[in-house]
């Protein structure tokens, strides 16, 4: 059932072309953004800027991305769902979705920071894996706040508003790890907050998939 | 009975001079010339002002309580 | 009468906590000098925040398990008391480190773990403001309550452990052993953390009866 959810969100996606050239161009303006008003290049940033420019424009636009797994569906869609698979089945399979893009989001980021703004990290295998562990994690936040949003009034500002709080706790992990793969310290030094990261992901797919059919009833 | 108690009064010399002997700087004179008692009593006024309010928002709703019952 | 001791053993501890943390002996230390006893009335407000939440996120549980609407409402006014708590011990916390540590905000984490839980409960309001459905509005915001709460454990009690703290008790050590709270401090301390869970009890059951007496009134 998962699999087969899966494989409709894949296709659903791919056949909305205009949605990820949306989401690739709202991460490509964001990055260049970030690079015009730096005017980088010149006086290229220290590590400190680097880190925090980089999670600020993946935040925004893994949660602006992310948003719409279920902003966007329509109500209809929903009933219909409802009559075929269970809730968990459905929760599962966005968030092994949700992780995806986020996952592909994330690198692409990194990707055209390289290419614009330069790639000062020393220690990438370090950096990958923190980047793994971020996407898993806001997935599984963000799938089960865009489902309470989906249901209240004004979601976009409120997704914003609830995810925000949320994700905090996630990102200071990665900023920190950050710090250490942008120094090139040793792997060891960063076990810690490898581990919190992955107890954060842990509690938060745990709860989503626990909490989620009580949002699905209604 | 007596060295008893002289050994009492010297053993709280001695304490009263440790505690002046230290360095760090308290609000000493406020509590020697006594008003401290003021701002003591002061910050219980308002205390026992906010508790006696709640006390009374306590009753009014217990009358209402009562009251909708009937 | 017999129903109200727990709020007369509230009051009482109070007015000994007001009495003993202004006049009773304090330890004598650097920088600090007399403001260790806003110790005794700042500390306090931050532990009655946090407790309010869990009870708070146990009666979201509750009310998920089994939706009575009592459930929903003890949960958003112990919520709402806790905030308010939250935001005292905020600017109680603003105004004393301006005087110890030179600065009102100065990027601490428990500082930051405290002003964040207040985004979180705030965000709760806002959810609830914008659903119209009563049921679904208690039940989603039940939903969030648990998520954000658990999102928000490793905030405010991991990773101020991790990281250097001004606040004491940092470095993997929950006490506070680094104020030296001996035992003169911990005989007000402890009083003071109870009295005014118990006025924040009281608060709360204040308000959960203003509101199912509004409830019943309206149905």
């Amino acid at each position: 059932m998962i699999v087969a959810l899966l494989k409709k969100e894949i296709t659903l996606e791919l056949r909305k072309k205009s949605v990820i050239a949306g989401i690739g161009l709202y991460l490509f303006s964001l990055t260049f953004i970030c690079y015009i008003t730096f005017a980088l290049r010149q006086n290229s940033i220290n590590a400190a800027t680097w880190s925090a420019l980089f999670w600020l424009v993946i935040l925004f636009s893994v949660v602006n991305s992310l948003a719409k797994s279920f902003i966007g569906e329509k109500k209809g869609l929903a009933i219909y769902y409802y009559s075929l698979a269970s809730p968990q089945a459905i929760i599962l399979s966005k968030i092994i979705y949700n992780t995806l893009l986020a996952l592909l989001l994330s690198l692409a980021g990194l990707l055209l920071f390289t290419l614009l703004i330069g790639n000062p990290i020393q220690d990438l295998r370090l950096f990958i894996v923190t980047l793994i562990f971020t996407s898993i994690g806001f997935s599984s936040s963000l799938s089960l706040i865009s489902g309470i949003a989906s249901k209240a009034n004004n979601s976009n500002i409120l997704m914003a508003v609830l995810s925000f709080p949320v994700l905090i706790s996630i990102l200071l992990m990665a900023i920190r790890i950050t710090k250490n793969a942008l120094d090139g310290i040793d792997l060891a030094a960063s076990y810690d907050e490898l581990l919190n990261l992955l107890a954060i992901n842990c509690i938060a797919t745990a709860l989503a998939y626990l909490l989620f059919p009580y949002i699905w009833r209604s | 009975m007596k060295r008893f108690l002289t050994l009492t009064i010297l053993s709280l010399c001695s304490l009263v001079g440790y505690t002046q002997a230290a360095e760090v700087e308290m609000a000493d004179t406020m509590r020697a010339n006594g008003k401290i008692y003021v701002v003591v009593g002061i910050i219980l006024i308002v205390l026992l002002g906010f508790i006696a309010y709640l006390f009374m928002l306590d009753r009014k709703l217990n009358r209402l309580e009562k009251e909708y019952k009937k | 009468m017999k129903q109200n001791w727990w709020k007369y053993i509230g009051v009482l501890l109070l007015i000994y906590v007001h009495l003993g943390g202004l006049m009773l002996e304090a330890p004598r230390l650097n920088i600090l000098n007399e403001t260790v006893r806003a110790l005794y009335f700042h500390v306090p407000m931050w532990f009655g925040m946090v407790l309010l939440y869990m009870i708070s996120v146990f009666y979201a549980i509750k009310f998920l398990r089994n939706p009575l609407s009592d459930a929903d409402v003890k949960s958003v006014e112990y919520a709402h008391v806790g905030t308010a708590f939250g935001i005292l011990g905020i600017l109680t916390g603003m105004l004393w480190a301006n005087y110890t540590w030179g600065s009102p905000w100065h990027g601490d984490p428990k500082q930051n773990g405290a002003a964040i839980a207040l985004l979180v409960y705030l965000a709760y309001f806002v959810l609830r403001g914008s659903i119209e459905n009563d049921e679904q509005k208690a039940r989603l915001s039940a939903v969030y309550n648990i998520f954000a709460f658990a999102a928000m454990i490793p905030l405010i009690f991991i990773i101020p452990r991790l990281t250097d703290s001004m606040h004491p008790g940092n470095g993997g050590n929950p006490g506070f052993n680094a104020y030296d709270l001996d035992s003169r401090m911990r005989l007000i301390f402890y009083p003071a953390v109870a009295a005014w869970f118990l006025i924040g009890l009281w608060i709360v059951s204040l308000r959960v009866r203003y509101r199912i007496l509004q409830n019943h009134l309206t149905e």
